[in-house]
């Protein structure tokens, strides 16, 4: 069979809109298979593709993110942004790039080297890794593992000890100060973040992410999508894990870690040039990989918001859901303070961890219930009277009280 | 040489290895490291045989390692806890010099 | 097409040759190359990222053999929680007397390996006295989460509430273990 005669058979699962980000891969197995390489080979360079195509389009969306965020904060903040390099500053990033690669490289000489390397790297890999598991597309998941949420987690605890690696081998007060907050906080919002992905394992019965969102199919009442944020245990559990996705991405208001004010850059302080890029590049990626995960449990996917829009390509409501998640994060970013170390690890432990906890009995009733109206009056009071006393006691004994301004007279 | 008897070898020298750094180290902390590295060589064993070994539809290895892996957590939070306690009151891990009940 | 079909296993890649020993092979000499250097360097945050590396190396070798849900509960539980909290309370404690260490060096050793070779001897000697198993390996032994879930929760549910009591317990403990003697907890009443 000629090539031609090949492509043509693969036609409808190849050029259709729906399939077009598995075109490499599927060119390069075909191209392959043409030329009568071994299955092994077939499968590997099919990987090897599909793991360059997540990338790349991760890759140039975290040029893209730097850019648009720094644009963004700036109209928050009333200015510009940076407008000078290039049309609207669209060659920002390569300017950036231009930047952190050209820079000197510079190693403290308290530092332990061969840590001082390796740990921007191992903080870059398990985002990718995160990356490989969530599912872009109907047709599209990089690695469809039937642990996939599991994979998930495991890969982002890794950081946790590459963040440590970062602050104690540039062997500085500042950065060790930085890495044990970062620390603190990453594994304390670890535990919410778990504990809300559970009540969805609970009601898919799957820990696999594709199977995940074919659960979120379907519309009730013809027109609200049956996506996990519209019940109550998933809205409780939808937001516990947006805000608990802020504290894990070290992002403002809880990038007590890397708060310039403070502590310089905390454990990023003695890095420089493309060390630097790469700690940037990992924590952008890593945001695009749980506010991936985070629409795949909570906002159906790739699945439609209306019923009549099953015609437009599945990756293309992922990618849309996913520029809505992370302008959100930005806008949040732009608009609130930095928290206090305290207030964080109380927020936590006292208020998100109940809270979390609570979603589990209420997505079981759910679940065991069967949804419905019935689901609504049983598991809506579970949820709202806890919510009503945490918030009612911190209000009396943690909000800050009224302030009074004296003003100079005269 | 079958799987089997690598995969208990190499459970064998690692809980040899995690005994050598408990009765070698001073440092309370590199003593935990010890007793985690002896109850991963168990682990391994578990999972050897229940790979290897006669077919077991229970899953009793693996959910034996689940269970052994939960409270080996916990006892390093605990252990650890103590040791930062023990710390606060007199400034050292080590534990040579912790060889007096009171004060 | 070959994966619009779920790799249920991670270790699937492996199972080409099943009872293939190149991964076992290559992954047991660098865990032992780990675990030796995690019990004898001196410095002790290098001890500790040596242990975390062995125990994510165990992860690895869980993978690779096919039991992929407890590969990833060790990366988690063992790397993910263990290493940090071994490694946070080193950055507490901050040991650093490490030419002491390497002066009683000879000594601490030579006692060490007397009393542990015996038990090496043992425990080698057992393994090779190993011979016949009754018979083999299934191919690739059953492990499906939802078989876990179920097994777990039928046949080893007080095993699991006992667990669950026991963490409670010592995350209760910890924290109490972990607070300042002498002050009682209090809330900063500024903002």
């Amino acid at each position: 069979m000629s090539l031609l005669d090949r492509l043509q058979q693969a036609a409808p699962a190849l050029w259709s809109p729906e399939w077009l980000p598995r075109l490499p891969q599927r060119l390069v197995e075909i191209l392959l298979q043409y030329f009568g390489a071994p299955g092994w080979l077939v499968t590997l360079a099919g990987f090897l593709v599909a793991a360059a195509t997540v990338v790349a389009v991760f890759l140039s969306g975290f040029a893209l993110l730097s850019l648009v965020e720094r644009k963004t904060l700036a109209r928050i903040q009333n200015r510009i942004g940076p407008n000078r390099a290039g049309w609207f500053g669209i060659l920002q990033p390569v300017a950036d790039g231009i930047k952190m690669l050209t820079k000197e490289d510079i190693v403290p000489a308290k530092a332990e080297w061969f840590l001082h390397l390796a740990a921007p790297i191992l903080i870059v890999v398990p985002s990718i890794l995160a990356l490989g598991v969530i599912p872009y597309g109907r047709e599209w998941v990089p690695v469809p593992l039937e642990l996939g949420l599991l994979f998930f987690f495991a890969a982002g605890t890794l950081t946790e000890l590459s963040v440590f690696m970062a602050g104690w081998a540039s062997g500085s007060k500042f950065p060790m100060l930085g890495a044990m907050r970062a620390i603190s906080q990453m594994v304390s919002y670890e535990l919410p973040l778990m504990i809300s992905a559970l009540g969805v394992i609970m009601v898919t019965g799957s820990l696999s992410l594709p199977a995940i969102v074919a659960k979120q199919a379907g519309f009730h009442l013809g027109f609200i999508p049956a996506w996990n944020l519209f019940t109550p245990w998933g809205l409780s559990a939808g937001l516990i894990f947006y805000v608990a996705s802020i504290a894990e991405a070290n992002r403002c208001p809880f990038d007590l870690p890397e708060g310039e004010s403070e502590i310089v850059a905390g454990h990023m302080t003695e890095y420089s040039g493309f060390k630097y890029a790469l700690f940037f590049m990992g924590e952008y990626l890593g945001l695009f990989a749980i506010s991936g995960l985070g629409i795949t449990l909570f906002l159906g996917g790739w699945q439609a918001p209306l019923p009549g829009l099953g015609c437009v390509p599945s990756w293309l409501w992922f990618f849309a859901k996913m520029v809505v998640v992370i302008m959100s994060y930005l806008w949040i970013r732009g608009t609130f303070p930095r928290v206090r170390i305290d207030q964080l690890m109380r927020f936590a432990w006292l208020c998100l961890i109940p809270m979390a906890l609570l979603t589990l009995p209420a997505a079981a009733i759910w679940h065991y219930v069967g949804g419905g109206l019935l689901g609504w009056l049983t598991t809506v009071p579970l949820l709202l009277i806890p919510w009503v006393i945490l918030t009612v006691l911190y209000n009396r004994r943690m909000a800050p009280a009224t302030r009074t301004y004296t003003f100079a007279e005269s | 040489m079958t799987p089997l008897t690598i995969l208990l070898t190499l459970s064998t020298f690692l809980f040899t290895l995690g005994l050598l750094a408990v009765l070698t180290r001073r440092n309370a902390i590199l003593i935990l490291v010890g007793i985690e590295l002896m109850l991963n060589a168990a682990n391994v064993n578990f999972i050897a045989f229940w790979r290897y070994g006669p077919p077991d539809p229970d899953l009793t290895g693996p959910l034996f390692v689940l269970f052994s892996i939960a409270i080996a957590a916990a006892e390093a939070a605990v252990g650890l806890a103590l040791i930062l306690m023990v710390f606060r009151h007199t400034r050292s891990t080590d534990l040579n010099r912790l060889d007096s009940l009171h004060g | 097409m070959v994966w619009t079909r779920p790799i249920g296993r991670i270790g699937r890649i492996f199972s080409l040759s099943y009872l293939s020993m190149t991964p076992l092979l290559i992954l047991s000499p660098l865990i032992l190359l780990a675990a030796l250097g995690a019990v004898w360097k001196a410095r002790p945050v290098h001890a500790a990222l040596l242990l975390a590396l062995s125990l994510a190396l165990i992860a690895v070798l869980y993978l690779t053999i096919g039991a992929d849900f407890i590969g990833l509960v060790q990366f988690m539980v063992y790397v993910g929680a263990v290493a940090v909290l071994i490694v946070f309370s080193l950055l507490i404690t901050r040991p650093g007397d490490e030419a002491e260490e390497l002066a009683r060096r000879p000594r601490s050793v030579v006692t060490g390996l007397v009393c542990t070779l015996p038990v090496l001897w043992v425990l080698v000697h057992v393994v090779s006295r190993l011979g016949n198993l009754p018979a083999g390996a299934v191919e690739n032994p059953v492990f499906s989460v939802a078989h876990v879930g179920q097994v777990l929760f039928t046949r080893y549910a007080p095993a699991v509430l006992v667990v669950g009591v026991l963490l409670t317990a010592v995350m209760i403990g910890a924290a109490l273990f972990a607070r300042e003697p002498g002050k009682k907890p209090q809330c900063p009443s500024d903002s």
